[in-house]
């Protein structure tokens, strides 16, 4: 136990932690990156090629990726 | 066959005693002082003052006292006698030097010296050796709890409750008190019985009644270890609340920007029990005609301004008995148990609630990030509330490392600190854990801070994402694969 803990808090009282995205955004951005997400992929399953991969695969598995965890958060599973 | 029986009795005498040494090995292995340990009569109380209230369902005792240094060395150590049974109970001992509030809270422990024996010490080390012959003015206090029994122990719904306590007159010392009187707070004036005593002085009978209270003294000079066993009984027609275990879930989201809270409660009401069986009817019409009642009906939880979307349940599901009130300058969450909780009765509850990260964390300079919650957030109640074992677990974000805490509860009333592994949605190595378990707490420490501070590295932070986006581009690679492989039967013609 630290009591010096106290004063690193009180030093840290000008910067509160701020999200990347804020709880009142976080539905919309996750929504909007699933959809992406989802048509990137779509197109990739009709399209199945090695130049496709880079092109729609990669970038449909970010947005998901993204997509997933703003949309975890949205829903009220704070990950 | 006579010789061989008196041989087999001494063999058995002899593995006895060898049983016996083994045992005292064992318990001597795990004490820090001999078992035959008397604290040295090295201090004299020149005068003491001992507060204690029964105002609330806990007892909270003051000890205020003037100790002499009579030995011919300075002297740091001063014990405190309890029960083996009061120690079990005691919790947030706090000891201050009253004339010097900067003095800060003294180190105050448990000394384990004999299992067995029935007086156990409490040490309270002085930051500074007491020179001889100096004093010094000690404020020692501290909580009792599970300190009452209704008497009588069974009442009909409707009538007033009352409690019974036994307490010594003479407050207990393991030094020679020159002078003492011992105070009783009550929560109100009627305190139909209370054991008497012989006065002295000009006083002939103890205790001196003023209004809600009771004062047993001044007494003169009273040897080390002295007891005067008395007791009281007071109308108590409120509820004795219990909290024999609470766990309390604090969980830090970076990537939601949210600190959710959950807390786990085991209830119990541990007053009179109901002598007939409940009657709805009857409970129902003195909610009218007479409210005031020792049953549990509502708990009220002062909640940090900004904390939102509470909920509240317990084993069957949703209770829709609450009221949350929130704006700019309060956030008052009142819940009203499935049935009113009498004497005996038990009401296990969770309520949860989320606040904005930004509330509780910070980033620090050097890059981590200081996290400042309330250690207890539990209800505030005019009759009190105390908690037998407090679970308190700060769920950080999945990766975070180098933790460190500082929490303002008297450190007496913490049992074990451990960083854990919990894991849960979207994890793969499991979030950091701090769990805190600390026991014998009352909610005068419901506003006392724990402050953690952790570093949070921006590798661990994508960990969910890559994840997902790793998983996602394995799929959209084994579909191009499984997709470029060839199933059909070769037609070709050779």
């Amino acid at each position: 136990m630290d009591s010096s803990l106290h004063e690193v808090w009180q030093a840290a009282a000008g910067s509160p932690f701020v999200p990347t995205v804020g709880k009142d955004n976080q539905f919309l951005v996750g929504f909007v990156l699933l959809l992406l997400g989802l048509g990137l992929g779509g197109a990739f399953t009709l399209n199945r090629s090695i130049v496709n991969l880079p092109v729609l695969a990669v970038p449909a598995s970010a947005a998901l990726a993204f997509g997933v965890v703003y949309m975890f958060c949205a829903v009220g599973v704070y990950v | 066959m006579k010789t061989s029986a008196v041989f087999s009795a001494l063999l058995s005498l002899l593995s006895l005693a060898s049983a016996a040494s083994a045992d005292s090995k064992s318990s001597s292995t795990s004490t820090t002082l001999p078992a035959t340990f008397k604290p040295p009569q090295v201090f004299k109380n020149a005068n003491l003052v001992h507060v204690i209230s029964v105002e609330k369902n806990y007892v909270k005792e003051n000890i205020n006292v003037l100790v002499q240094n009579i030995d011919k060395a300075a002297q740091d150590e001063y014990f405190v006698p309890f029960t083996a049974d009061q120690l079990s109970r005691l919790g947030g001992v706090e000891v201050k030097d009253r004339k010097d509030s900067n003095a800060g809270p003294f180190v105050a422990e448990a000394v384990e010296f004999d299992q067995e024996s029935d007086i156990q010490y409490l040490r309270i080390r002085l930051p500074k050796p007491l020179a001889p012959g100096a004093q010094q003015t000690l404020g020692i206090s501290y909580y009792l709890l599970k300190a009452y029994k209704p008497l009588p122990a069974s009442i009909k719904q409707e009538e007033p409750q009352f409690l019974s306590f036994s307490f010594s007159a003479y407050c207990p010392s393991a030094y020679t008190t020159t002078k003492q009187k011992t105070e009783v707070k009550f929560p109100s004036s009627t305190i139909p019985d209370y054991t008497k005593i012989p006065g002295s002085g000009e006083i002939t009978e103890f205790p001196q009644v003023q209004g809600s209270k009771l004062t047993y003294g001044p007494f003169d000079e009273k040897p080390a270890g002295a007891t005067q066993p008395v007791s009281v009984r007071f109308e108590f027609n409120k509820p004795v609340t219990h909290v024999s275990h609470l766990e309390r879930d604090i969980e830090v989201s970076h990537w939601g920007g949210n600190v959710a809270f959950e807390e786990r409660y085991t209830l119990y009401h541990r007053g009179a029990n109901l002598s007939s069986l409940f009657n709805r009817v009857k409970w129902q019409q003195s909610q009218y005609y007479q409210p005031n009642t020792f049953a549990l009906k509502e708990l009220k939880f002062p909640l940090r301004v900004g904390s939102a979307d509470p909920y509240y349940t317990d084993v069957i599901g949703n209770v829709s008995t609450s009221r949350f009130r929130s704006n700019k300058r309060e956030a008052l969450l009142e819940i009203k148990p499935r049935y009113p909780v009498f004497g005996g009765w038990k009401f296990p509850f969770t309520i949860g609630w989320n606040s904005d990260a930004k509330n509780f964390l910070r980033q620090t300079a050097a890059g981590g990030f200081v996290l400042n919650v309330p250690f207890l957030e539990g209800p505030r109640q005019p009759e009190g509330v105390e908690y037998e074992q407090v679970q308190v677990r700060v769920i950080l974000p999945e990766g975070a490392e180098n933790v460190q805490y500082h929490t303002s509860v008297p450190s007496q009333s913490i049992n074990q600190v451990s960083v854990e592994l919990h894991r849960t949605f979207l994890d793969t190595i499991g979030r950091t854990a701090l769990v805190i378990k600390g026991r014998n707490l009352v909610d005068d420490f419901r506003d006392r801070e724990l402050v953690i501070t952790y570093d949070y590295p921006l590798a661990a932070a994508l960990r969910k994402p890559l994840i997902i986006f790793g998983s996602a581009v394995a799929v959209f690679v084994s579909a191009w694969l499984v997709g470029n492989l060839e199933l059909k039967f070769d037609t070709r013609k050779k």
